[in-house]
């Protein structure tokens, strides 16, 4: 049972109570309509997740594969050197992107796979395996940047979900139920007084008559 | 803007990224150590995306989860699974999910 707000019970107050309720019923169906297009676009991106993720990891692991052939063929010592020499500086674009008043990341990859010659590291030292386990993992890379993409957007709408969530119960479950409230007992004191007032009259009018 | 990468987890993780062309790149070995590097990587205007092994997420246990909650919109933090294909059982995202929306959502694949 909600709580009734404290209000006195006029007239005035009880035509200011049920503009309240309307705003409040009007925000709460805003709200409830934005937590189902949320909704929807979570779902959305939690779809693109599990399929990038499924993308990504599977390439991992065929790097990690090459990987280890390049340790075992070039040794670990020199694959290592190799991971040191080469030249790191892929760079990413991000930008944000606004869904529904919400920023996510947008991320934009150029091109990470390079040619062997344009990596860096020595080539007389390493052999072909390296290579290709090279480029198995700028692959890798890639799918990986555009997953943490999806992850880190479904991350930020999961966020605004909660919050509106919260906004919808707190109306739905407690403001208004609590104006409903007080609406209710403003009606009823009304009421009330009428009653009074007119068993007041029948009696005055009663006095006058036998007076009479 | 361009950002740029970093890593952190075990030696072939490193090893494979760097060789793919992620700038910054931390190889595990104590809790301390990774947790300064991480701050500065966090703290750094440079780094767009990390990427971080499960295996040494977990090892941080909550420092690195506070790490995550408190960051800035940038970097981007992605956990990834480490040679072994070492995913924890518990999925993140799923546990939100459920937690949101009430109700654990199972979701198929498209036309099965």
């Amino acid at each position: 049972m909600a709580i009734a707000l404290a209000v006195s019970p006029t007239r005035m107050e009880l035509l200011k109570l049920k503009q309240r309720v309307g705003l409040a019923q009007k925000g709460h169906d805003l709200l409830k309509e934005k937590m189902d297009a949320l909704v929807i676009e979570f779902f959305e991106v939690v779809r693109r997740i599990q399929e990038a993720r499924m993308k990504a990891f599977d390439q991992l692991s065929v790097a990690h594969r090459a990987l280890s052939m390049g340790f075992a063929v070039v040794g670990t010592l020199e694959t290592k050197q190799a991971s040191k020499e080469t030249k790191r500086e892929l760079q990413v674009e991000i930008s944000t992107r606004h869904i529904m008043g919400i920023a996510v990341p947008a991320v934009e990859v150029g091109e990470v796979e390079r040619n062997a010659l344009v990596r860096g590291y020595g080539l007389h030292m390493t052999s072909s395996v390296l290579d290709e386990a090279s480029r198995e993992f700028e692959r890798a890379l890639k799918l990986l940047i555009e997953l943490a993409e999806l992850e880190a957007s479904a991350f930020a709408i999961v966020r605004e979900l909660e919050k509106t969530k919260r906004r919808v119960n707190a109306l739905e479950y407690i403001l208004i139920p609590r104006l409903r409230e007080a609406l209710k007992f403003i009606m009823m004191r009304l009421d009330e007084m009428e009653r009074e007032n007119f068993t007041r009259l029948k009696r005055i009018k009663a006095m006058m008559e036998k007076r009479e | 803007m361009s950002y740029r990468i970093a890593v952190v987890g075990d030696q072939d993780t490193v090893t494979g990224l760097a060789l793919a062309g992620a700038t910054y790149a931390h190889i595990h070995t104590t809790n301390e150590e990774t947790l300064a590097k991480l701050n500065e990587f966090f703290d750094s205007e440079e780094i767009g995306v990390l990427l971080i092994t499960h295996r040494v997420a977990e090892e941080l246990g909550y420092d690195f989860r506070r790490m995550v909650r408190t960051k800035r919109l940038l970097p981007l933090v992605l956990r990834i699974p480490d040679k072994t294909g070492y995913v924890p059982k518990v999925d993140e995202l799923r546990e939100i999910i459920r937690r949101t929306v009430g109700a654990e959502i199972m979701i198929k694949k498209e036309g099965s």
